[in-house]
């Protein structure tokens, strides 16, 4: 046990290591993108002294050493620096637009595991068979296509031709909750209202959906194939021979080792989603931050760059911690010290 | 058993969320988009977005005349010119929305504050020496120099709420901290026909009627405002033909506004408050040569040009160009005088070039972010080439096109950019594009530098009276046309694609239209039918 949490703490250092690596990277690479920062954020009407008197604000006048020594300084008090963008801190930025895309992807992560898993074991278990056949085509056909595309594909079918689902946002007009942690299926139940909480789930699901379904295709395709390999294995020959029942079979001696290399991929699917949740979201005009990363970016903002990219890299990190915290749980063999996640 | 059991649970859980029955929506609700983010507070407004939330939730001194050129007064009374001294006369019936009184100090506050920020439109206050409450209801504001542009410069000058302010100034250097502006970045402390309930930069504004403005309210004006932003072109268009939005951005690509328009949408307009430019750079070969820029501007195919821009046989995002300036400014030509393309022209003014065309390769700049220049460099490439240039097309992201702008040497021969009057005057449309001192911006690749067109700029600042300035920029008109710096390519159209449900007068009537940006959006003045 004691071993597992070293391992942990270390992994935890590391990627403080990383962070602190994916900031100086971005912070010089921010700063090589081509035009002047003050230029953009104050408009085409600005004056020359306008630019200059707001890049001498931001020490743009200064070398980048002494520009990362005043960000670096601000950091360590907590302060992002303010975006050029929103002309806010970028801080309270990311702390109202982050929650929604959280929110997002956490309802999207797990669509991924309860349909993404069990398809792919419905394929193993009858492989060869038309379930399976049916699993590939679909897993195929979710895996080719990118989020967008399914973002634009259910909001015409379930929102436009058959108005079933909200069209975009994350809740009706009608409700006015109060944002107390930003996740607004949480903050609906303080509110103690439950139907802006359906409201609220009324609207996630159309984009939860498009968000998944490249994840579903891709976790079920790992499951089945992995499965499969271990469907090979003598031991499930003797399970087999012993006369299990099958659901048994398939649920604790093929699936459960089978889960391990797939949940390496998974995590990074999950962590990926922060990323790939842009266009979802414009389409779904889902107030996020994977929005508010492609914007700044466009705008040159760059503590707004900085700031987004670090919590991506950080929300990659910590999934990574969770996925090697599950691999420890699932893998006997590295509870006893016998191998390393 | 358990499993059915779930199964159940799930499927009506499923059902419950999509007969989640659609909430009662407010009456008269009015919703738009607009490119994100809405800046709130004023003195840092400079886009579109910031001109709709800064009209409807502040008021200025004067106000745009509606159909014609000229200013009336708003928050003023009236105003008294001596000189470079401005004097103005307050009403005495105006509360800000937290219910305090607007005096002179507010306005002399409101003045500071931008001059203090530096940000926005400030540049517009740059010649104010100084701001001084005469008495409760009486501002006197000099200036360095006699400025007769002054007024129209003042319908970008909102007046905020000074008490409102000094009660929450947040961390900054000095005195004035950060002068509010974390303050007013997010809440509205302006005597607006609406005020601020719900303000995300990225996602949405929500705005409701004051129910004690001072000014005209349309019978029927919409009870509450929705402006968001970033939404894309697809779910525009479904969340109109759904009913759930009355009006589009500008942006709009011309195919999903004919899509709405074959479902019964209208198309508000504006107009008259800027063109499309396509800039010459005077300082190098072959363009130095004014016969070769007359050449090329003969060359252009204006009518294709507009054709581009169609959306309807009637609807265009250009009406034809007569000029440098604007039809409906003052100097503009008639109507009667629109650009056309004239080849036996172009090849006499060749002639007459010292240079050979097919010696000079033109870079021809599209700007990346605006996909239509793409087409428009095209059709240059094309017009151009009947004349024996070669081009090189060119795509330039804003933010480097505005860096390379900076030198001649490495400003494009030929650049695309689209040019709106800041206050609705010629002044603050064609000084920083032809005034020799402003050479080297966005609005100036051109690096013109003629002593008469400088003359003829500060002529239309400092005529006493309209009729001084109308002949300034005549005059002003006639001669770019004859150094042709610029090749005038269309007056800009803005249209916007609006459900039935809203009437917009000053969109659809020029008799009613301000001649501002964004001001024909005063949502007071718009209706909204259920």
């Amino acid at each position: 046990m004691l071993t597992i949490l070293r391992q942990i703490l270390q992994r935890i250092g590391m990627s403080l290591l990383v962070l602190w690596g994916v900031s100086v990277l971005i912070f010089a690479i921010a700063r090589v993108i081509p035009g002047n920062p003050a230029r953009v954020a104050l408009g085409p009407n600005a004056t020359a002294e306008q630019v200059d008197a707001l890049a001498r604000m931001l020490h743009l006048d200064r070398s980048i050493f002494i520009q990362y020594g005043f960000w670096l300084r601000d950091l360590l008090r907590g302060d992002l620096g303010r975006s050029l963008y929103t002309n806010r801190p970028v801080t309270q930025d990311i702390a109202e637009f982050l929650p929604a895309t959280l929110e997002l992807i956490t309802v999207a992560a797990v669509l991924m595991i309860v349909v993404g898993l069990p398809l792919g074991i419905l394929a193993a278990r009858y492989r060869g068979r038309w379930p399976d056949h049916l699993v590939r085509v679909l897993s195929l056909l979710t895996v080719s296509a990118p989020s967008f595309v399914w973002a634009v594909v259910l909001m015409l079918c379930f929102a436009y031709f058959l108005p079933i689902f909200p069209i975009a946002g994350r809740l009706s007009e009608a409700f006015d909750i109060p944002r107390t942690t930003g996740f607004l299926s949480i903050d609906t139940l303080l509110a103690g209202n439950l139907a802006a909480f359906a409201d609220a789930a009324h609207h996630i699901v159309l984009p939860a959906i498009a968000l998944s379904l490249s994840g579903i295709g891709q976790a079920a395709r790992l499951t089945r194939a992995n499965m499969i390999e271990t469907y090979d294995k003598p031991y499930i020959e003797m399970a087999q021979a012993y006369g299990f029942p099958d659901g048994r079979i398939a649920r604790i001696y093929a699936f459960r080792p089978s889960l391990i290399p797939s949940l390496t991929i998974i995590g990074l699917d999950i962590a990926a989603l922060l990323g790939n949740a842009f266009l979802v979201e414009a389409v779904f005009g889902w107030p996020g931050l994977s929005r508010y990363g492609v914007q700044v970016i466009l705008r040159k903002d760059l503590n707004a760059i900085v700031g987004t990219v670090l919590i991506i890299a950080a929300m990659f990190l910590i999934v990574n911690i969770i996925v090697d915290i599950l691999t420890v749980l699932l893998n006997p063999r590295i509870r006893h010290g016998e191998a390393r996640p | 058993m358990m499993t059915r059991l779930l199964m159940g649970s799930a499927s009506a859980a499923a059902l419950a969320l999509m007969l989640a029955a659609a909430p009662a929506v407010a009456q008269n609700v009015l919703r738009l988009d607009e490119v994100p983010v809405g800046e709130l507070d004023p003195a840092l407004a400079s886009d579109y977005a910031d001109s709709l939330l800064m009209f409807n939730v502040y008021d200025t001194l004067v106000l745009p005349a509606q159909g014609s050129p000229g200013h009336v007064p708003h928050l003023a009374t009236g105003w008294e010119i001596d000189g470079a001294t401005f004097t103005f006369t307050l009403r005495d019936d105006v509360t800000f929305h937290s219910g305090n009184p607007m005096t002179a100090e507010d306005v002399v506050f409101s003045i500071e504050r931008m001059k203090a920020l530096g940000m926005g439109l400030s540049f517009l206050l740059a010649s104010v020496d100084s701001a001084e409450a005469v008495d409760t209801h009486t501002v006197r504001i000099t200036l360095s120099a006699p400025y007769t542009p002054f007024i129209a410069s003042l319908v970008r000058v909102p007046i905020v709420d000074k008490t409102t302010v000094m009660a929450n100034l947040g961390t900054g250097e000095g005195e004035m901290g950060d002068w509010g502006q974390a303050y007013l970045s997010a809440n509205s402390a302006g005597t607006g026909a609406y005020s601020v309930t719900s303000h995300n930069p990225q996602e949405e504004t929500v705005m409701t009627l004051n129910a004690a403005y001072f000014g005209e309210v349309a019978e029927g004006a919409p009870s509450e405002v929705r402006l968001r932003y970033g939404l894309e072109p697809a779910t525009v268009r479904a969340m109109v033909a759904r009913g759930e939005h009355d009006i589009s951005s500008q942006w709009l690509p011309p195919e999903v506004m004919v899509a709405l328009a074959g479902e019964g949408a209208q198309f508000l307009q504006e107009s008259g408050t800027g063109a499309f430019y396509i800039k010459l750079n005077t300082q190098k070969a072959p363009l130095d040569d004014v016969n070769c820029r007359l050449a090329l501007a003969a060359a252009f195919d204006y009518q294709t040009a507009i054709a581009i821009t169609k959306i309807t046989d009637d609807v265009a995002g250009g009406v034809p160009a007569t000029g440098a300036v604007p039809v409906g400014m003052f100097g503009a030509n008639g109507p009667d005088m629109a650009m056309a393309q004239d080849l036996e022209a172009a090849q006499a003014h060749l002639a007459n070039c010292a240079y050979t065309p097919s010696d000079h390769t033109l870079e021809l700049s599209w700007i990346a972010e605006v996909a239509i220049e793409e087409r428009f460099a095209l059709l240059m490439q094309q017009s151009f080439a009947t004349l024996g240039f070669n081009t090189e097309i060119v795509r330039v992201p804003w933010v480097l096109f505005t860096e390379r702008v900076t030198s001649p040497e490495t400003t494009p021969h030929i650049s695309q950019v689209f040019v709106t009057a800041t206050t609705g005057d010629p002044d603050t449309l064609l000084y920083p594009m032809y005034h020799s001192s402003t050479a080297g911006t966005w609005q100036s690749p051109e690096y013109l530098n003629d002593l008469e067109v400088d003359a003829l700029l500060e002529a239309g600042r400092t005529a006493p009276d309209e009729a001084g300035r109308e002949a300034a920029y005549a005059g002003l008109n006639a001669r770019l046309m004859a150094l042709a710096p610029t090749i005038y390519g269309f007056d800009r159209n803005s249209v916007f694609a609006a459900s039935t449900r809203v009437s917009a007068p000053a969109l659809t009537d020029p008799a009613q239209a301000f001649g501002l940006d964004g001001m024909g959006f005063s949502f007071r003045l718009m209706t909204v039918t259920e």
